[in-house]
């Protein structure tokens, strides 16, 4: 049940204009679902540059950051809420 | 030679500090980045997960610009040259506007 409220969250994001790709992960890496351009490979990446990104700052009150990686196929987005790390690709 | 590498960085507008980082350690630092060796740690590692990030039949590199958005101020990070350049930006948040 639960997976498929995650599911058809992912089916919306891509419907999204501009969506390349949709990936969401757990604390460790994981992949707990994906469409598009990123895929179950992608979720150590996107998992250890939201953690790493948080580390930048000192003030535990800083609400966590979003992370973007810009280039030529477009940008990706990445942040955590709660437990869950969620990357969007979009065109740029 | 450090002239030459922070000439652009310190025209950058709303710039509050920045870092130009190589694998030897920090080459330059000024402003609020000043010898922040925790922030050029933490970017390196970030550099090197995001080179880690391949998208199929994407061109290299993986990205050509990374930043790392806070509510107050925003990280700016490319790389040039073997070396990583790091600018802390004021977030400027623009309000919508309400017609």
């Amino acid at each position: 049940m639960m997976e498929s409220v995650l599911e058809q969250h992912l089916e919306d994001t891509m419907k999204s204009p501009g969506t390349l790709g949709v990936l969401c992960t757990d604390q460790q890496g994981l992949s707990l679902g994906c469409r598009g351009s990123l895929s179950d490979e992608h979720g150590g990446a996107v998992s250890v540059l939201s953690k790493q990104a948080a580390s930048l700052t000192r003030d535990p009150t800083d609400p966590t950051p979003t992370v973007c990686l810009e280039s030529d196929s477009g940008n990706i987005l990445i942040r955590t809420h709660g437990t869950i790390t969620v990357a969007v690709h979009k065109m740029s | 030679m450090t002239a030459a590498l922070t000439q652009g960085l310190e025209r950058i507008p709303d710039q509050l500090g920045y870092l130009v980082i190589s694998d030897d350690g920090v080459l330059a630092s000024a402003g609020e980045l000043e010898n922040d060796e925790h922030t050029a740690g933490v970017v390196m590692q970030m550099v090197r997960t995001a080179c880690r990030f391949r998208l199929r039949g994407a061109a290299e590199p993986p990205f050509k610009r990374m930043t790392v958005m806070f509510d107050d101020y925003v990280y700016v990070v490319t790389v040039s040259g073997q070396k990583v350049f790091v600018v802390k930006r004021q977030n400027i948040q623009r309000e919508p506007v309400n017609v």
